[in-house]
């Protein structure tokens, strides 16, 4: 009779259900969404912070001048495989075009993209084989622009000189040195220079927290003999600074809202139950005791909770993800325990929601209840 | 055997005497109407026998034990043991059925029984209309419902509150058989009203004037 | 006498008007914080990136930075161009003067350090400048606030340091230097004894070079006077297409893109008007900087954007539904109105002053609330104030307004309908 007696006043008393289950789905939705973009942040804005470029360059230590050509795979292991954004290798050298001698850089060019995505391209990235990358200084100096043709010459570690066409394939802007520089791939470098010597740079980009960075910097300096890494400061202490900052925001903002959305979710409650008053007054006459009253009452919000609630979780879910794809283009990390959490939030509050009225009104006399027109 | 007494019961709101000095005895089995112009008590006399109020002063006395002096909780009790009551505004819960209604004073009571509470609504001749809603319901229909949840305990005193009050004049006929009926079978029955129609078919008419008893007429015809 | 009815109801049912206003209340104070926080977020997410250092760097025409690179000499392809320390001032007085929020000069030059044939770069720099400008307002700038990543041990230089140097950590390391040191500077045949005030780790190519005062190194060098580069820390609007389409030509623009674009803070523009202040100058946006600033910002402003919609939804719906709940409760009484021969108009006009007074009442409170929220915000996250912007008055207004329309117009509607005679004789 107990669950009768509640589904029934949740189901034939439809629009005024339909209200309150709005209330409860409206506040669970607001909590759901917001923890899970809470704590999606921090991957979602690293990600992003990522755009900075390499926060982790490795350099050859000791007596050692160059890395070993397998330095950059041997790095990865000591990087969770989702948080390697990028690992650039560099090799440099110095060639002469038009007799002009100019710095040349052989590198991993899809690495490139991604380490440093703020490279900000004239023309196309270089795809195929002797096609060149040039930065703004090179071209200005000897006026070239993308589709254009040069020849450089040198002489590669044996001693032998050489002699290459390669094919501008676009021109590179930055703001800084990489601009006096031209780019290949790896094995056009290594065709020109010989492979005698080895990698002189790797830069890295991870998304990874301060401290983790610190652990593979430890690890690799461990694990990998002759090699130093060293943490772009730049980068890596602005990133924490900032991030910390956005975080802190959204952790703010979410309190305010939630708290805001709770008040507004009970007040909805209270209201809804507030107009009952009459029948709990009826209830009495008929002998019900508050506890059965009080009883009836927290069923029904319980059951209105839980619905609420677990619309509210679908909802936010579907929110976050939304605000995710909008803003960051990725997908959204589901956190399963928002699931009993909203839940048992959203229960809590209408149930405490409906008590408060309810307790007041089981106060009342229920004669005046029932003479008070 | 007297099932009710009230003993020189007064009431105040404050500063006003809504009744001074009652004294009252009700019969077991008698049937009685309390009759009064508006504000002469009637409702706070209803009030305090149907254990929804306490007298200021005096005592009432329900089968030879005190219960003015009781706390809210055991008035509760004793109320959804022993009396019976009927409203003129029916009151009934509006996302109940007629049936579920008259279960819900079986469940406030002890145990819900659907066969025990469908004769109830048998009896008042609504069995074809149990799993209607009130709002589905005639007022005639809804104040049968009313009744047979009233009955459906088996109380020692039904008490109804101007029972006929908003209905019309066949309904109205309907609902006093149904009182006849009962009166038969041996219930003890008071009705407040200011409807003399009604008053006619009862064993004695208590009459309030200004809080105090004026007139006690005994219907020479029961 | 519709008055008195609308009095009676606000005054009488206290409680309940107190309730509808408190939600309201809460609704308007969170569409105020939110509104609020959102409009400044850019502006405090921007300074927050300041961090990030500088995002354009000035050089003089002709200027190269061939000079910066591993293994090319002096002399091949670089040019003797300076700019003019007297000139730094005329940066805050370009269009965009309001968005620089630093700018520091260097004169680099080549050293001997303790007499040893390596060379190390000396760079001459402000710390912490005071300037005059030539608008009459004064102005602090330099490397403190523009480094904020280096890591010192010692002190910072001070401008007034003439006898001091700070050494980066790879060069200290190298030779042995600590903090307290004295150490010799040998530029062309000229030499001068210095003290180490501090080492640093700026973790980049920094920590190859010493740092000293910018008046120590022109006198050293003997070029009074003149600077090789500026490094700007300028607020900037993301790029768009209009933008980029200005960086690679400016003459490509129509004049009315010309003057957007100008009266836009892009950072090709201020670099333009950098230019336009700077004789003989290049500006050039660090794009490293920029980008990403760019990129972080948007994203930043767009994710804020996201949830003040959904808590501008949210309260929306919440108010309404109140307001559906308070009205619906009212049938009885419409039902009294209606019996005793009120128009449909009478009572809708009623209600609906009746819940517009409460709104206005809530929205009022809820609005000066919603500020005090925003300013909680902002000293918690950015410890600045949040801009109190004036157009989110209307917005909440009208917000608060629609709302309470919305939430009571179908309740009232509904109740409309039912007939009196049912209302008053319990349903």
């Amino acid at each position: 009779m107990y669950f009768r007696m509640i589904t029934s006043s949740l189901i034939r008393r439809r629009s005024r259900m339909i209200v309150a289950l709005l209330a409860v789905a409206i506040g669970a939705t607001i909590l759901s969404g917001l923890v899970t973009i809470y704590y999606d942040i921090p991957r979602q804005m690293g990600q992003e912070f990522r755009s900075y470029g390499a926060n982790l360059i490795l350099v050859p230590s000791g007596d050692d001048t160059v890395l070993g050509y397998d330095v950059a795979e041997r790095v990865k292991t000591f990087i969770a495989k989702d948080d390697a954004v990028g690992i650039a290798p560099y090799r440099y050298g110095t060639i002469k075009v038009n007799e002009q001698p100019l710095m040349a850089a052989g590198t991993d060019i899809n690495e490139v993209k991604r380490t440093s995505p703020y490279w900000f391209i004239t023309g196309q990235w270089p795809e195929a084989d002797k096609e060149a990358l040039i930065g703004q200084e090179v071209a200005d100096l000897i006026r070239l622009s993308p589709g254009s043709r040069f020849t450089a010459t040198g002489t590669d570690g044996g001693g032998n000189s050489f002699s290459r066409d390669f094919v501008v394939s676009g021109i590179v802007q930055t703001g800084g040195t990489e601009e006096a520089f031209i780019f290949m791939s790896l094995s056009d470098y290594g065709d020109m220079m010989g492979n005698s010597g080895g990698i002189d740079v790797v830069e890295c980009s991870i998304s990874a927290s301060q401290t983790a960075l610190d652990d593979i910097v430890s690890q690799i300096s461990e694990n990998i003999e002759n090699v130093t890494p060293r943490l772009v400061k730049r980068v890596t202490e602005s990133e924490g600074s900032v991030l910390s900052k956005l975080q802190a925001l959204v952790y703010l903002v979410t309190v305010v809202v939630l708290l805001l959305t709770m008040i507004c979710v009970a007040t909805t409650m209270m209201a809804v139950v507030t107009e009952r008053r009459k029948e709990i007054g009826l209830k009495k006459a008929l002998g019900a005791a508050n506890k059965s009253i009080v009883m009836e009452f927290l069923g029904e919000g319980l059951l209105l909770g839980a619905f609420g609630g677990l619309l509210g979780v679908a909802l936010g879910f579907m929110f976050a993800q939304t605000v995710s794809m909008n803003v960051f283009s990725r997908p959204i990390s589901f956190q399963s325990f928002l699931i009993p959490a909203t839940l048992i939030i959203s229960v809590a509050i209408t149930g405490l929601a409906c008590l408060i009225p309810v307790r007041n009104a089981t106060d009342v006399d229920p004669a005046i209840v029932l003479r008070g027109e | 055997m007297d099932l009710l007494e009230l003993r020189d019961i007064s009431k105040f709101y404050g500063n006003v005497k809504a009744l001074q000095n009652i004294d009252l005895t009700v019969k077991q089995g008698e049937w009685l109407a309390i009759m009064g112009p508006s504000g002469s008590g009637k409702t706070t006399m209803m009030n305090i026998i149907g254990c929804m109020d306490k007298p200021s002063n005096g005592s009432v006395v329900l089968e030879g034990t005190d219960i003015s002096k009781e706390n809210a909780k055991n008035l509760t009790n004793i109320r959804r043991d022993k009396i019976g009551l009927i409203f003129q505004q029916f009151h009934l819960i509006t996302y109940l059925t007629a049936l579920e209604n008259v279960m819900a004073a079986q469940y406030y009571h002890s145990m819900p029984d659907e066969k025990e509470a469908l004769e109830a609504l048998e009896r008042v001749g609504l069995r074809d209309r149990a799993r209607h809603l009130p709002s589905q319901l005639s007022g005639g229909e809804q104040q049968r419902v009313c009744i047979a949840r009233a009955l459906i305990n088996y109380p020692m005193l039904i008490l109804a509150d101007e029972p006929t009050g908003n209905l019309d004049e066949m309904n109205e006929g309907i609902v006093l058989d149904i009182f006849k009926q009962l009166h038969r079978d041996g219930s003890t029955i008071v009705v407040v009203t200011h409807d003399p129609e009604v008053a006619e078919g009862t064993q004695r008419t208590v009459v309030l004037e200004h809080g105090r008893i004026s007139r006690i007429t005994q219907n020479e015809n029961k | 006498m519709f008055l008195r009815m609308v009095k009676g109801a606000l005054f009488r049912q206290k409680g309940k008007m107190l309730m509808i206003a408190f939600t309201i209340a809460l609704g308007a104070s969170l569409a105020t914080a939110m509104l609020n926080v959102m409009l400044d977020v850019g502006d405090k997410v921007n300074q927050e990136l300041k961090t990030y250092g500088a995002n354009i760097t000035v050089m003089p025409k002709g200027a190269s930075l061939l000079d910066d690179l591993y293994g090319i000499e002096e002399g091949s392809g670089v040019s003797d161009q300076y700019l003019r320390e007297s000139e730094l001032g005329n940066i805050k007085t370009i269009f965009w003067a309001f968005n620089i929020v630093d700018f520091t000069p260097y004169l680099n030059t080549k050293a001997r350090l303790n007499s040893r044939n390596d060379e190390v770069e000396l760079v001459g720099t402000w710390f912490s400048h005071y300037l005059n400008l030539p608008t009459g307002e004064s102005l602090n700038t330099g490397m403190i606030n523009m480094k904020s990543w280096w890591d010192v041990s010692g002190e910072w230089l001070t401008d007034q340091d003439e006898n001091f140097v700070m050494v980066g950590s790879l060069v200290a390391g190298r030779n042995n230097i600590q903090v307290g040191d004295s150490i010799t500077i040998d530029i062309g045949g000229q030499t001068k004894e210095l003290t180490v005030k501090g080492i640093f780790d700026a973790g980049g190519d920094e920590d190859e070079q010493i740092y000293a005062p910018l008046r120590v190194a022109q006198e050293f060098t003997a070029r009074p006077g003149l600077i090789s580069r500026i490094e700007v820390s300028a607020l900037t609007t993301p790029d768009n297409e209009l933008s980029r389409r200005a960086a690679q030509n400016i003459k490509s623009l129509s004049i009315k893109e010309y003057e957007i674009w100008y009266c836009t803070a892009y950072v090709s523009s201020i670099c333009y008007q950098i230019e336009e202040a700077v004789t003989d100058s290049v500006a050039k946006a660090v794009r490293q900087v920029a980008e990403s600033e760019g990129a972080i910002l948007e994203k930043t402003q767009l994710l804020m954007l996201l949830i003040t919609i959904l808590s501008l939804v949210g309260s929306a719906l919440g108010i309404s539904n109140l307001v559906t709940a308070s009205v619906m409760e009212r049938s009885r009484e419409i039902g009294l109105l209606k019996a005793i021969g009120a128009h449909d108009g009478a009572i809708s006009g009623l209600v609906l002053v009746e819940i517009l007074v409460t709104a206005v009442v809530g929205g009022i409170s809820g609005y000066f609330a919603g500020l005090g929220f925003a300013q909680i915000i902002g000293r918690s996250v950015f410890g600045a104030v949040i801009d109190i912007k004036p157009m989110v008055i209307p917005i909440v207004a009208v917000l608060v307004s629609l709302v309470t329309l919305a939430g009571s117009v179908p309740s009232i509607r509904l109740l409309l309908k039912l007939r009196p005679a049912e209302v008053l004789h319990g349903r």
